[in-house]
């Protein structure tokens, strides 16, 4: 092997220079497909608060709608989307923010247009046990956030007791209640800033 | 070329009596962390012998340039290049399995199987036939995820490759879908493994 000090140097330099700019070529021709994925998998959801998912869930097709119908729009400090028929706000999804068990839990719950129902919910972020406080990401939890009426007599809007309106799911009790708590806490900030009746 | 004989060599030791989980008991972090559901632990185990297998071919086809005291930033510098790469093809044409993995595709990169075959073997084999190695060591890694992952998924979400397999009404096993559930069932198959290999042995050493 040579014994020389700048052999090594100009060798490592080299064979850096070769992999970063295969690298570098292969980000470049895949960002675009990646910056797509990723947008849409954001639309995906909030298409999904609105319950308006396109059947088959065709990227292509999930951006018509999403470029047609919804607008993004502010609450206050609070950014969220409106879902537009014609030139009238029909319904609108607030993002919420907390702790969960394990780590943030971060999501957007859809609103009707006079802010009394909820009509959907979708996580963007969770780091949940999977297969059990995970399962918040699943079909049959999230669809429980369909249609609920939002009243206070009980003094709070969403309740896990057996006459509430959300079932927990069972093994993931802490999840369950850190879920129902941050959506209970990021509602009453958000009557209360965004000044909405 | 590598002949046949030598061939099936290495892929016997990588998959079998040199399997790199089960007896050289490396790379187990991972073989832990993404067996909860068996598509999970196909795309790891591919992911990893594409990376090890190309490695090694590198790590072989320059090691006559490569001076001794540098060659382990070289290797490193080769793995997390083709880890990256995996990731990005993982975030751009399959974002779903992306986000499924999470984290550990990045951490193929610490995986020590595959440094451990660019010193033990790609370092004084010629390029195809360490290639080749690469291919049979992530054989045997994914051939483990995969039967870790059956028993997890099967019992833990009652379905195999996410098509339900159990009958309804079954109640899944909470634990085998928490982490600790690998570690008993990895050791379980360790355990066969290793019996199976030592009475391989001995009937060997008796036949002479």
């Amino acid at each position: 092997m040579k014994k020389s000090f700048a052999y090594p140097v100009l060798y490592m330099i080299i064979i850096t220079i070769t992999f970063i700019t295969v690298l570098a070529s292969f980000n470049y021709f895949t960002i675009d497909r990646i910056v797509f994925n990723e947008e849409n998998d954001l639309r995906h959801k909030i298409l999904y608060v609105f319950d308006i998912l396109p059947e088959g869930e065709d990227p292509q097709e999930i951006e018509e709608i999403f470029n047609e119908r919804v607008i993004e729009k502010q609450f206050d400090d609070n950014p969220g989307y409106a879902l537009m028929e014609g030139n009238d706000e029909v319904s609108y999804a607030i993002r919420f923010e907390g702790s969960g068990l394990w780590g943030s839990i971060i999501g957007y719950l859809g609103l009707n247009d006079d802010f009394t129902q909820i009509i959907g919910i979708e996580f963007i972020t969770q780091s949940e046990t999977p297969g059990l406080g995970g399962r918040i990401s699943e079909e049959p939890y999230k669809e429980q956030y369909r249609d609920i009426e939002l009243d206070t007599t009980e003094g709070k809007y969403l309740v896990s007791t057996p006459d509430g309106n959300v079932d927990a799911i069972a093994g993931a009790t802490s999840t369950s209640v850190a879920v129902v708590n941050i959506l209970n806490e990021n509602l009453v900030d958000f009557f209360e800033s965004a000044e909405v009746d | 070329m590598p002949t046949k004989l030598e061939v099936k060599k290495v892929f016997n030791k990588g998959i079998y009596t040199e399997n790199p989980v089960l007896i050289q008991v490396v790379g187990i972090c991972s073989a832990l962390a993404v067996t909860n559901r068996m598509m999970n632990s196909l795309i790891m185990g591919i992911a990893l012998t594409f990376v090890t297998a190309f490695t090694s071919l590198t790590v072989s086809t320059l090691k006559s340039h490569t001076p001794k005291h540098i060659r382990m930033m070289i290797q490193v510098l080769i793995i997390s290049s083709y880890v990256i790469i995996v990731d990005i093809f993982l975030k751009a044409y399959m974002p779903e399995m992306s986000a499924a993995l999470g984290p550990y595709v990045g951490l193929i990169i610490t995986n020590c199987i595959i440094m451990g075959r660019a010193e033990g073997f790609a370092l004084s084999n010629a390029p195809t036939i360490s290639f080749l190695d690469g291919i049979g060591v992530g054989v045997g890694y994914t051939i483990v995820l995969m039967a870790i992952s059956l028993v997890r998924e099967l019992f833990g979400f009652g379905t195999i490759f996410n098509i339900a397999i159990m009958p309804e009404g079954f109640t899944s096993w909470t634990f085998m879908v928490m982490p600790p559930s690998a570690f008993f069932i990895l050791a379980c198959i360790t355990w066969f493994a290793n019996n199976q290999i030592i009475k391989k042995n001995k009937e060997g050493v008796e036949k002479k």
